[in-house]
């Protein structure tokens, strides 16, 4: 499917439309069809589990789990709550913009729900261009939304062409409020420049990481610890920006980095290897792969699995994993050096997961870090945001609403 | 124990045996590489870290030449430091010798065999700098061989980071009307230029007339299609696509591979466009999860066991991918970055920010 810069811009104007419409109905009445639209989705993904499977190259049970576990956020209580959140957080009537205009990433399938249904459930009507890799999850998404409420699936429109096309991306913005890019730096960069004075929500590229302090490692926590980190990291075959490639694992007397890694492969990722199995492995990420794994032997140590590895590095330099379960163990004395070593990622940085006994000291100094603007959840759960988790930095109602001096 | 004298007596003499028209023995080939590969790994720290995976020795990721010293020798008995292009450090490979005479015995095999087959000696004209503008680059160190081992005479037409196109023109007429048949070499992005520059001017260089072009382009001109290029130059130059010549080299390499197009048209019969592999190297495609040599001609990760690179590491495990096909290869180019499908932050933005 590829759309022409005319049907674009119809899209467009039919988006528009049909905004008006959305906004007539109450917030309530659609939390309430929203969460109808995830209820059709879970099933219609079910049974679309292997060509979904093909489209994304994620394994039949990662499909599963992925759309089980994103869906879920959808309740209507969930969307209630955001909406109490969003109306004390600016403190006035929210005044929706008329219409926003979403770019989505190819990496993580289910990443198009929460930069779709978020507007919608406020009255924003959007435009949404499908990554050229993955389409196929936007129009079951679109489909349901059509099937829960004939307002709400008007006010969601679906375009693909291959990005960098600026006659179609001019089109896709031009009757935007607001604009939401997710994907690469460049990508933003470029759209940036292209949208002038309409605004952009940027989402560019993203890395996330773990920290377990000595708490998580006794014997009472290590197996908990464990499960959790396993599945932070598999999910989405690490491709996403909230996958954790760095993990600072305090090293105590008690536990070494080499056992946790130990552990972590036999115990945690090789395990999961086989209840949620990786995709297939592209070769050109095969190949970022062997240089990686080779890189990670000769500067520090590396346990390989089938269809996974765990590296023992110094926190620098930063060495970056290809994704696809390939990930770092950094020993740090504490909290505070594992800090020190995030400094450097800065606004790149998207989420820290940490360990029950870490998280509200990390969520203490992210709040107060100068340079970093990560949000930060519990181990187990970096994969799996609430549908309100903050997103870049920004809560996720940003850019939806008009500010008092333009409405 | 194997003393270096002793490999690289054997070394020398699989080359010799190749050029003296005789087979070389594959197990024998194979045989060297595990010696080699014990020899460096108990010299090379970084090597010698390596795990083996399967029935051969590890290869080192190419990315390794950029951020460490591989060598067999301490630093004070370096001869030549070759750096690959980039433009930051982090970007640049490094491979340091303690002694070229494997490198110009493997460089003057393989070019003797596959780009000067059918003359001892001819005219080149080369479109790349001097090796005294560039005396870091194992290219430039390479074709200035080339001009003492097979030109009677020869034009550098890239000087001062530019491509005199008015000398390039002159060479190119001069060999048109004096008959002679003329080998023009270069790097890819240098015969861009020259398509860029050249204009109208077309050449019909004599009968015997070869090009060889190599390398990518690195942001230091605009990016063609390989085919197209093939034909732009075949077109530009009135040269048969069979004469039209790539290497396969690298910095982190001592021995090149050469399209098989040039022998095939000498010898017959004409096969697909491949490259050819020195006997004394192993080129394999394999798996990249397993690293495991990948079956018929499946898509893999190129790995090369170049026995030439003796003072260094010989197994090598580059980002290329590539396939077997009839008895060559075909390098398929850079796997497109390390997160292609990811937000997450490029590897090599990472290790830029080092």
């Amino acid at each position: 499917m590829t759309d022409d810069a005319s049907a674009v811009r119809a899209r467009a104007a039919s988006v528009l439309e049909a905004g008006a419409l959305l906004s007539s109905s109450t917030i309530e009445e659609r939390a309430h069809w929203l969460a109808e639209a995830a209820t059709s989705l879970t099933h219609h993904a079910h049974e679309g589990r292997d060509a979904l499977s093909e489209a994304t190259g994620l394994s039949i049970p990662m499909i599963e789990w992925a759309t089980r576990t994103t869906l879920g956020t959808m309740t209507e209580n969930a969307m209630l709550a955001l909406t109490q959140d969003a109306r004390k957080a600016i403190d006035r009537a929210p005044d929706p913009i008329a219409m926003l205009s979403v770019i989505l990433a190819g990496n993580v399938f289910t990443a198009s729900v929460r930069g779709i249904v978020v507007p919608l459930l406020f009255g924003v009507p959007v435009l949404v261009k499908a990554s050229s890799k993955e389409t196929m999850f936007p129009a079951m998404l679109r489909d349901a939304l059509r099937s829960a409420d004939s307002r709400l699936g008007t006010a969601m429109s679906l375009v693909a062409f291959p990005g960098g096309d600026i006659e179609r991306e001019a089109a896709l913005v031009e009757s935007a409020e607001a604009v939401s890019v997710y994907g690469s730096d460049e990508t933003v960069s470029a759209m940036a420049a292209r949208i002038g004075d309409i605004p952009l929500v940027a989402h560019g590229h993203g890395v996330s990481v773990a920290y377990c302090g000595a708490a998580a490692l006794d014997d009472a926590h290590i197996e908990s610890t464990i499960e959790r980190l396993s599945l932070d990291i598999c999910a989405y075959d690490q491709r996403g920006c909230l996958s954790p490639q760095l993990v600072y694992v305090e090293d105590t007397p008690h536990r070494s980095a080499t056992d946790f890694a130990e552990r972590l492969a036999e115990r945690g990722l090789g395990p999961m290897s086989r209840t949620l199995p990786r995709g297939p492995l592209p070769v050109s990420v095969g190949a970022a792969q062997a240089q990686w794994r080779g890189i990670a032997e000769v500067e520090g140590a590396l346990l390989r699995g089938d269809t996974f590895a765990v590296s023992i590095h110094a926190a620098e330099p930063i060495r970056w994993s290809p994704g696809f379960r390939n990930v770092t163990l950094v020993p740090v004395r504490g909290l505070d050096e594992a800090l020190r070593a995030m400094q450097p990622i800065g606004a790149n940085l998207k989420c820290v997961g940490a360990d029950p006994a870490s998280i509200s000291a990390v969520q203490t100094r992210l709040a107060r870090s100068p340079t970093l603007s990560a949000y930060a959840c519990t181990l187990g759960a970096m994969q799996t945001p609430p549908l309100g988790a903050p997103a870049d930095g920004h809560p996720i109602w940003h850019g939806l609403f008009r500010s008092p001096k333009t409405s | 124990m194997t003393t270096r004298a002793e490999l690289k007596a054997r070394i020398e003499a699989l080359i010799a045996t190749f050029e003296a028209g005789q087979p070389v023995d594959a197990a024998a080939r194979d045989g060297l590489i595990e010696d080699l590969a014990a020899w460096q790994a108990r010299r090379i720290p970084e090597y010698g870290r390596l795990q083996r995976h399967g029935a051969w020795p590890p290869a080192l990721p190419t990315d390794v030449f950029r951020f460490r010293r591989i060598a067999a020798h301490p630093e004070e008995e370096d001869l030549r430091v070759f750096r690959s292009s980039g433009t930051t450090s982090s970007e640049r490979s490094i491979h340091v010798y303690c002694d070229l005479d494997l490198y110009d015995v493997s460089a003057r095999a393989a070019a003797r065999h596959m780009l000067f087959p059918d003359v001892d000696k001819m005219r080149l004209v080369i479109l790349a700098p001097h090796e005294d503008e560039a005396p870091d680059s194992s290219l430039e160190y390479m074709l200035a061989r080339f001009a003492d081992w097979f030109g009677t005479e020869c034009t550098w037409v890239w000087r001062r980071d530019a491509l005199d196109l008015e000398l390039l023109t002159e060479r190119l007429r001069q060999a048109e009307a004096s008959g002679d048949p003329v080998a023009v070499l270069g790097t890819s992005f240098a015969f861009v230029h020259a398509e860029d520059g050249l204009g109208e001017q077309r050449f019909e260089l004599p009968p015997g007339s070869r090009v060889m072009q190599t390398g990518g382009y690195k942001g230091r001109s605009r990016e063609v299609d390989p085919d197209i290029l093939l034909a732009a130059i075949g077109a530009r130059y009135g040269v048969a696509a069979p004469r039209i010549i790539n290497e396969f080299g690298a910095t982190e390499l001592s021995s090149q591979m050469y399209e098989t197009t040039l022998r095939e048209e000498l010898d017959g019969p004409l096969g697909p466009r491949r490259l050819w592999v020195p006997p004394w190297v192993r080129a394999t495609p394999v798996d990249p999860d397993t690293l495991q040599p990948v079956q018929g001609e499946t898509i893999g990760i190129l790995r090369i066991d170049d026995t030439a690179n003796l003072d260094s590491v010989c197994c090598i495990q580059t980002a290329d991918l590539a396939q077997r096909l009839h008895d060559g290869i075909v390098v398929l180019g850079r796997a497109p970055g390390a997160t292609p499908r990811g937000c997450s932050i490029a590897a090599d933005q990472a290790l830029g920010a080092q």
